[in-house]
C-alpha cells in the first residue's frame, strides 16, 4: 500500500531529515512512527501527501511512484488520502459540516450525495448535534473531530494522522485513539506519526522507530522504544 | 469517489461552488470585505475628483476662452455687400466660431473705447470729424491661439486687405498668448496630477489585497492539503475581488451623481456664472467612464490577488 525505498529528504543547505529509509505498510495495517522531535518522522508523513518531494529515493502509494508527482497530480493523491493534523487544520470560517464537506466539494462530488453523507460521519465522530457549530465554537478535542470526518468522508484507503492528540488532553487523546483504532477495523490503513509513548504503548500495533533521520527499528507488535 | 460524475458537469458544479464560497467569504469576512471595497472606493474617488477637477478647470477655460472677441473696423468706404462676403469668407474658416457684425456708430464707441488712453488717436478722430469707421465684424474663435492665423487669413486676402482699417488684435496679442499659456499649462499640470495619484491609488490597492490574501494565507494551504486545485482555491478570490470592484464602482457612481447635483449650483455661483455642467459631463459619459473604472479596478484586483496567492498556493 505505501512503500518507500531508500527515500532521503535533504533541506538546503545541508540538513538530511531523512537518510535511506525504506519500509512497506500493507493494506490495513495500523503502524505508528515515532521517533523524537527533529527525528523526521513528520516529514515522511508529509511525503505522503506530497507536501514535501523527497531528495532521492521512491515512494509507491499502490502502484502509484509519487516521487516526482506532478502539480496537477497532487489534489488527485491528496483526495485519495485523509490527513489530520496536530493543529486542527479547519477553515475557520466555515462550519463544521462545510469543513467536512469542503473535501468532497473540491473533488466535484454532487450535492445530495454531501448532504447524504457528511451528517453520516459527523454523527460518527460523535458531533451530529454541533455541525452547524463554526471551529471556534468547539474545543480541541471536538475540532480534531471534524478533522477525522473530513480525512475519513471521502473513505480514503489510508489515513495519515500527524501527532492528532498533541494538542489534546488524555481523554480526549484516548477518544481520538479508539476512533481511528474504530476506523483501521473498517479496513482503512491508519499511518500514526506520534512521539506520545502512553498512546503507542497501549496501541500494540506496529511500529516504525525514526532516530536521526533513519530507521531504528520496525517492529510488529512494538512499544514505544526511545528514552 | 463516484464515477458516474461527468467532467463538464463536475465542472459546471465546481464553478458554481466556487461562486458561493466568494459570496460565504465576503460575507463572513464582513470586515475584511468593507475594507478592501472601501479603498478601492477611495481610488475611485481620487480619480473621480481630478476626472471633475479638470472638466471645471476646461470649463472654465473654455469659458473665459469664449469671452476673447476680436473686433475688426472696415472703413467707411466699405459696402455692405463687401462686409457680408467678408462674414462669409471668416466663417468658412474651421477656426472661427462666430462672426457678428456691428454698426458704425457701436463701431466708433468701441474704437473710441478700445484707444481711450492713445489721445493722439482719438485728436485725429476729433480732426477727421464724423465717424471715419465703417461697420466691424467682431470674430470669436474655437481656441484663442488661432486668433492670430484668422487675422493675417484676413489681412493677406487681396479683396479685403484694402477694406480694413483696423483691429485689435494687437493689443489683445499678450492676453491672448497669456490666457493660451495658462490653459495648457493647467491641462498639462491636471493630467500630471491625475497620473500621480492615479499611481499612488494603485499602490494603496495592490498593498490592501496582498494584506487581505496573507491573512487568508492559512486557509489557502487548508484548501490545498485537502485535496482541491489551484483554480478552486484562487476562484473564490479572484471573485471576490471582481465583486469588490463592482460595488465599490456602482456606489461611487451614485455618490458621484448625488454630491455633484448637490454641489453644481455652489460651483456656478464659485466660478461666477460659469455653466459647469459636470453633471451633464457625467450622466452623458458615465457609461465610459465607470466602465473603465470598473474594468481597470476589476483587473487591478484580479491580477494583484492572482499574483499574492502564487506563493502560499505552493502546498
Amino acid at each position: 500500500m505505501i512503500t518507500f525505498k531508500n527515500v532521503t529528504k535533504l533541506y538546503k543547505p545541508d540538513t538530511h531529515a531523512l537518510s535511506g529509509v525504506s519500509f512497506d505498510i500493507k493494506p490495513g495495517e495500523f503502524v505508528s512512527i515515532t521517533g523524537q522531535s527533529g527525528s523526521g518522522k513528520s516529514t515522511i508523513a508529509k511525503l505522503i501527501f506530497a507536501e514535501e518531494r523527497p531528495s532521492s529515493g521512491h515512494i509507491h502509494i499502490g502502484d502509484w511512484d509519487i516521487s516526482k508527482i506532478s502539480m496537477a497530480d497532487i489534489p488527485v493523491l491528496r483526495r485519495q488520502i485523509g490527513v489530520v493534523f496536530q493543529d486542527f487544520k479547519l477553515l475557520p470560517k466555515k462550519t463544521a459540516y462545510e469543513n467536512v464537506a469542503f473535501a468532497l466539494e473540491v473533488a466535484g462530488v454532487p450535492t445530495r450525495r454531501i448532504r447524504e453523507v457528511v451528517p453520516q460521519v459527523l454523527k460518527i465522530v460523535g458531533l451530529g448535534e454541533k455541525a452547524h457549530r463554526y471551529p471556534r465554537q468547539l474545543s480541541g478535542g471536538e475540532q480534531q473531530r471534524v478533522s477525522i470526518a473530513r480525512a475519513l468522508v471521502h473513505r480514503p484507503k489510508i489515513i495519515v494522522a500527524d501527532e492528532p492528540t498533541g494538542n489534546l488532553d488524555a481523554i480526549n487523546a484516548r477518544e481520538i485513539m479508539e476512533l481511528l483504532k474504530r476506523i483501521n477495523d473498517f479496513g482503512t490503513t491508519v499511518v500514526l506519526v506520534t512521539h506520545d509513548r502512553d498512546i503507542v504503548n497501549a496501541l500494540r500495533r506496529r511500529v516504525i522507530t525514526i532516530r536521526d533521520g533513519r530507521v531504528a527499528g520496525d517492529a510488529e507488535r512494538g512499544k514505544y522504544s526511545l528514552s | 469517489m463516484p464515477s458516474e460524475v461527468s467532467i463538464p458537469c463536475r465542472n459546471m458544479r465546481s464553478f458554481f461552488r466556487v461562486i458561493r464560497f466568494a459570496l460565504q467569504g465576503t460575507f463572513r469576512n464582513f470586515w475584511l470585505s468593507f475594507v478592501t471595497t472601501s479603498v478601492f472606493l477611495l481610488t475611485l474617488l481620487t480619480v473621480n475628483s481630478l476626472i471633475a477637477l479638470n472638466v471645471m478647470a476646461d470649463g472654465a477655460i473654455a469659458s473665459l476662452e469664449d469671452r476673447v472677441r476680436i473686433d475688426v473696423y472696415f472703413t467707411s468706404n466699405t459696402s455692405e455687400d463687401m462686409l457680408k462676403s467678408a462674414r462669409g469668407y471668416l466663417l468658412g474658416l474651421t477656426q472661427v466660431k462666430t462672426v457678428d457684425e456691428i454698426p458704425e456708430e457701436e463701431a466708433l464707441a468701441a474704437f473710441k473705447q478700445e484707444h481711450q488712453d492713445d489721445p493722439l488717436v482719438l485728436a485725429a478722430l476729433d480732426e477727421v470729424g464724423g465717424n471715419p469707421i465703417g461697420n466691424a465684424l467682431r470674430i470669436s474663435a474655437h481656441n484663442a491661439e488661432d486668433f492670430g492665423f484668422i487675422i493675417e487669413v484676413l489681412n493677406s486676402s487681396p479683396e479685403y486687405s484694402p477694406y480694413i482699417k483696423d483691429s485689435n488684435f494687437s493689443d489683445s496679442t499678450t492676453a491672448i498668448e497669456t490666457l493660451s499659456a495658462f490653459t495648457e499649462r493647467v491641462r498639462i499640470g491636471g493630467y500630471a496630477l491625475a497620473g500621480f495619484f492615479a499611481f499612488i491609488s494603485v499602490l494603496i490597492v495592490l498593498n490592501t489585497i496582498r494584506v487581505a490574501i496573507y491573512v487568508h494565507r492559512e486557509e489557502i494551504a487548508i484548501m490545498k492539503l485537502v485535496g482541491a486545485t489551484d483554480w478552486f482555491v484562487r476562484g473564490p478570490f479572484l471573485i471576490e475581488a471582481t465583486l469588490f470592484a463592482f460595488i465599490a464602482t456602482v456606489v461611487m457612481a451614485g455618490v458621484t451623481y448625488a454630491a455633484l447635483t448637490a454641489a453644481e449650483p455652489h460651483l456656478m455661483t464659485f466660478f461666477t456664472g460659469v455653466d459647469v455642467a459636470l453633471v451633464d459631463y457625467f450622466v452623458a459619459h458615465g457609461a465610459v467612464i465607470f466602465g473603465a473604472q470598473f474594468v481597470s479596478l476589476m483587473l487591478l484586483g484580479v491580477l494583484t490577488t492572482w499574483f499574492a496567492m502564487r506563493r502560499y498556493l505552493r502546498v
